[in-house]
């Protein structure tokens, strides 16, 4: 099955018709992604600044992970799932789409940045841990981690400013907020 | 407020803007980074209240290390803001759910430093529902006609 066969079979999926066809569950799954996003790089932040010695200094390091990995976990899966159901309503565009070619290529890499870390800095982590900044393995993890999500920030804006989002053939009639009132 | 919008849009300031494709994407990518500061040092506020997260340190520890990042934040969300208006004033100050998020971000800011400072826990759920509201209020701006005629962009 070759790649455009593919991609085609995803965009004829129901729950992507159903996706396309409704005025509000693409703009949802939208602020449900941005909610993602902005926990899963706001706490990685937190982590990184921590490893460079600019914020939480004083705190060891390895509470400072805990809280952030509780969280960072949870609201990836959420960003994912969501991404991947606006994904499969225009499969064949975002594909093609050099900004998101690039944005999965820098999550590959923030993904190889983080078994970096594991592999060096963090398997030494009990004899740095008080210390004001990580180890120099650390540190260069902690500016490529910040430079990679922020870079995957501005591509997925410019994925959304270089596509035109699929909407229904039918126009959906909707919900309108003031059917909801009394009159 | 209409008319407001149409002599904002004829400034050169905002004529350049909307004649420059990559500005209003970098301009909201940069209001993305930082609104990703400005919610997780809200939430880190929260969530030491809530026990969830920093039990290791004070609740003043947990406000000294996060609300100067959520101010900061919050000032670079708001130059960042201001020239999105500034490039296309229709489109935010015409938006119901722009007038509703300007509100909500006075309301949040105020309650996490309440929270934070008096750590009451059921204001504390309060507080980051208001914060997630403004995150669906800032996407919802794209899509005002949902709001029917409280929205005062002109029907499509």
């Amino acid at each position: 099955m070759n790649i455009d066969a593919t991609l085609a079979s995803l965009e004829g999926l129901r729950l992507a018709e159903y996706i396309r066809q409704s005025l509000y569950v693409f703009p949802f799954l939208e602020s449900l992604h941005v909610l993602g996003l902005t926990m899963v790089f706001g706490s990685i932040a937190v982590l990184d600044l921590r490893l460079l010695g600019i914020a939480s200094v004083r705190r060891p390091v390895a509470g400072v992970a805990i809280d952030v990995e509780k969280w960072a976990w949870w609201a990836f899966a959420l960003t994912a799932v969501t991404g991947a159901l606006m994904f499969v309503t225009n499969a064949a565009v975002y594909y093609h789409n050099v900004y998101f070619r690039l944005k999965m290529a820098m999550l590959l890499a923030a993904g190889l940045n983080v078994a970096f870390f594991e592999l060096t800095s963090r398997r030494s982590l009990q004899q740095w841990n008080r210390d004001a900044k990580a180890p120099m393995a650390g540190r260069a993890a902690a500016t490529v981690s910040l430079l990679l999500w922020i870079a995957i920030i501005f591509m997925g804006r410019w994925i959304g400013f270089t596509t035109t989002r699929v909407t229904g053939s039918k126009p959906d009639p909707g919900v309108n907020i003031e059917d909801l009132l009394p009159k | 407020m209409t008319e407001f919008a149409g002599w904002l849009a004829a400034t050169q300031a905002s004529v350049w803007i909307a004649s420059h494709d990559w500005v209003i994407p970098t301009i909201q990518s940069i209001h993305i980074v930082a609104i990703s500061v400005a919610l997780v040092s809200a939430f880190m506020i929260g969530f030491r209240v809530l026990g969830w997260t920093g039990s290791d340190q004070t609740p003043v520890e947990t406000m000294d290390r996060f609300w100067p990042w959520l101010a900061a934040s919050l000032v670079v969300l708001l130059a960042t803001g201001a020239l999105m208006v500034v490039g296309e004033p229709a489109r935010e100050l015409l938006a119901f759910s722009f007038w509703l998020k300007m509100g909500l971000v006075v309301i949040a800011t105020g309650l996490t430093w309440w929270v934070g400072k008096s750590q009451i826990k059921a204001l504390t759920f309060v507080t980051l529902l208001v914060w997630v509201g403004i995150i669906f209020l800032g996407r919802l701006i794209a899509y005002d006609h949902i709001w029917g005629s409280w929205s005062m962009s002109p029907k499509a």
